[in-house]
């Protein structure tokens, strides 16, 4: 049972402002994904959590429990790292059994354990190894078994997956969510893939230099995206964002003319459209024509982009289309999948 | 003119340099090591007299085993304490404030010193009537006021460690701290996370990861303490009697005192033997590291 409570979090270094007041309560035995570009804080609220790192100011709690003076040891957080973190110079079992060590438990019941947790993540046979001896995916699952083994309040995760290959890392992250499943222990993971945030989380916190931008469920931040750099983060292809303007419910922007977008009138909105949400035709049938720019066939669907003036809109079409590039089509769009956002504030405005 | 034969040209000058001031010198001496060479009879080595020089040294002369006796004291005690410092204050400026990189700075200055100089200035330092560290210490510690260090066996003994221990700590020090920024941090942390303190995170953790940096400081120093001679000449000039008479000093006094080249040089090549020893074994730990 252990919530986690960041109340008016900052990290400063030196000038720069790495996490600013943030606040996120992470609920008990939740998956909370911490999602952003690189440098956005993510790692750096994770390691705050964890205690190595000492929050410039406001709040930690743990389980109710105020955590800011306590040293890792003493918060009952088990952490895996992005490259391992292993002791290279113990044999897998025996990074495996340091936490229990530590703990004074015994010899036998501890070699017991270890076993048992090796078993779970598929390392028997190599708990006399070296780490070095050992694959990348291999090595992540010692850090994991470690992990496990202190049956923990809260686990952290600080992008596990980003140094295993492509296949590996739809495996493990299968194996992660099994996991979670299984033990329904709160877990804080960051990451900066999308599609592990997608998949993996019960909520993601969207970060961008340093705060929160949306916190919701993988639904929510698909499919409302709070601002524009939700919407533009989110999904990928990534959101088409055009700048325009709206005229009595019609969005206008180039040669797009776009209706039945409420009633209202405004100037400098942003338009976002996602690339499944549109398709094309012949000229004159839809929104707009426009060029074709390029046009990609990438085996379940064509990746097409047209040209406005110097604006670039990627539409995702059915395989069977195959434009030329500079044929001249015209943009269908659905308007009840469009967004509509204040150019100023970035915020998303009501349609 | 062929390419191989170019290739040894080009090499000639440093193999050159290399037999007339290493080659020539370590072979003329071994030879003298079987001879009889009084210096103040004859500029030039006479009849070949086999071991009678070396067993000379490990028989008869019982010098040598007061030399020897000191040398391993020196070097045990040297070797213990400067490692040991440099590991502790390497930890200490392994951080990065303001304060732990101007020290990084200001700790090459003692090794940037001649030895001689500084066995020169200790002296002064030890002085029973003007010594600085004379008076500093008698004041810390009231039994050792107007103390004549130099004149006390053990007190002169731990003058000249302390006097060379100041002098290789730091370079020693930069060395270990060199180790220290190589290493991964995140097994730290992990340790860290795992329930371990810190004294336990750089027992279990840290130290065993920099055991290979250790162990080439430790061979290192053992290497310079073995040859110790330049503070013995200038701090304590082997005294009192003979009892901080290291090895290389006795080699010195035998044959430029006594004049016998030819024990001198026996003597010489048992202390080079060991050197030569250690430096084999420190070349094939950095070989065998390497790979």
């Amino acid at each position: 049972m252990a919530e986690i409570v960041l109340s008016g979090v900052t990290k400063r270094f030196g000038d720069f402002v790495a996490v600013h007041t943030l606040d996120l309560a992470v609920v008990d035995r939740e998956f909370l994904v911490l999602l952003g570009p690189s440098g956005c804080g993510k790692t750096t609220t994770m390691r705050m959590i964890a205690g190595l790192e000492e929050p410039s100011a406001g709040e930690i709690r743990i389980g109710g429990r105020v955590v800011n003076d306590l040293p890792p040891r003493a918060r009952d957080v088990a952490m895996v790292f992005q490259n391992y973190g292993l002791y290279p110079h113990m044999s897998v079992a025996d990074n495996i059994g340091y936490p229990l060590k530590l703990r004074g438990v015994p010899r036998e019941e501890r070699a017991a354990q270890v076993r048992a947790v090796a078993a779970k993540v598929r390392l028997d046979g190599l708990l006399e190894r070296k780490p070095a001896a050992l694959s990348g995916g291999q090595r992540q699952r010692v850090g994991l078994a470690r992990a496990l083994i202190r049956k923990p309040t809260v686990f952290l995760m600080d992008e596990p997956l980003s140094n295993l290959d492509a296949k590996l890392r739809v495996e493990m992250r299968a194996e992660l969510k099994h996991l979670h499943h299984e033990l329904a222990v709160t877990t804080v993971y960051v990451t900066h893939d999308q599609i592990e945030a997608m998949t993996l989380a019960t909520r993601v916190a969207v970060m961008n230099k340093g705060i929160i931008h949306q916190l919701g469920t993988p639904d929510e931040i698909y499919n409302e995206p709070a601002d524009l750099f939700v919407a533009g983060f989110i999904g990928s292809p990534a959101m088409n964002l055009i700048d325009g303007r709206i005229d009595d419910g019609t969005f206008v922007a180039g040669r797009l003319r776009i209706d039945g977008l409420g009633r209202s009138t405004r100037e400098s909105v942003v338009l976002g459209i996602r690339p499944e949400d549109m398709t094309i035709g012949p000229a004159g049938s839809g929104h707009g024509d426009l060029p074709v720019y390029s046009s990609e066939l990438t085996g379940d669907s064509t990746l097409i982009t047209l040209a406005d003036g110097n604006t670039r809109i990627a539409v995702r079409a059915d395989k069977t289309v195959r434009p030329a590039i500079d044929d001249v089509v015209a943009l269908r769009i659905d308007p009840r999948r469009c967004y509509l956002f204040d150019a100023a504030t970035t915020r998303r405005l009501a349609i | 003119m062929s390419d191989r034969l170019l290739k040894y040209l080009l090499l000639l000058p440093a193999i050159l340099i290399v037999v007339l001031t290493t080659v020539y010198p370590l072979a003329f001496s071994l030879i003298t090591s079987f001879r009889d060479w009084d210096l103040t009879r004859n500029l030039e080595p006479t009849g070949f007299v086999g071991f009678e020089n070396y067993v000379y040294a490990l028989t008869e002369d019982y010098d040598f085993y007061d030399a020897v006796r000191v040398t391993v004291w020196f070097v045990v005690l040297d070797v213990a304490a400067t490692v040991l410092i440099a590991l502790g204050l390497a930890v200490i400026l392994r951080r990065n404030g303001t304060l732990h990189r101007a020290t990084r700075v200001l700790l090459i200055l003692p090794f940037a010193m001649s030895p001689a100089l500084i066995g020169i200035s200790w002296r002064f330092m030890f002085n029973p009537e003007v010594g600085v560290f004379t008076y500093v210490l008698g004041v810390l510690f009231p039994w050792l006021r107007g103390q004549a260090w130099l004149a006390d066996p053990t007190l002169a003994m731990a003058a000249m460690v302390s006097c060379d221990v100041w002098h290789w700590m730091p370079y020693m020090t930069l060395v270990l701290l060199g180790g220290l920024a190589s290493l991964p941090r995140d097994s730290e942390e992990a340790a860290r996370i795992d329930g371990a303190s810190e004294w336990r995170v750089f027992l279990d953790v840290t130290l065993p990861q920099l055991r290979p940096v250790i162990a080439v400081v430790t061979i290192l120093k053992t290497v310079f303490a073995l040859k110790m001679f330049d503070q013995v000449v200038t701090l304590t000039g082997g005294g009192p009697g003979n009892r901080t008479a290291t090895l290389a000093y006795l080699v010195y006094r035998v044959a430029f005192s006594a004049f016998d080249m030819g024990a001198a040089s026996a003597l010489a090549w048992i202390l080079t033997a060991v050197l030569i020893a250690l430096g084999a074994y420190y070349m094939r730990f950095l070989i065998v590291k390497a790979h």
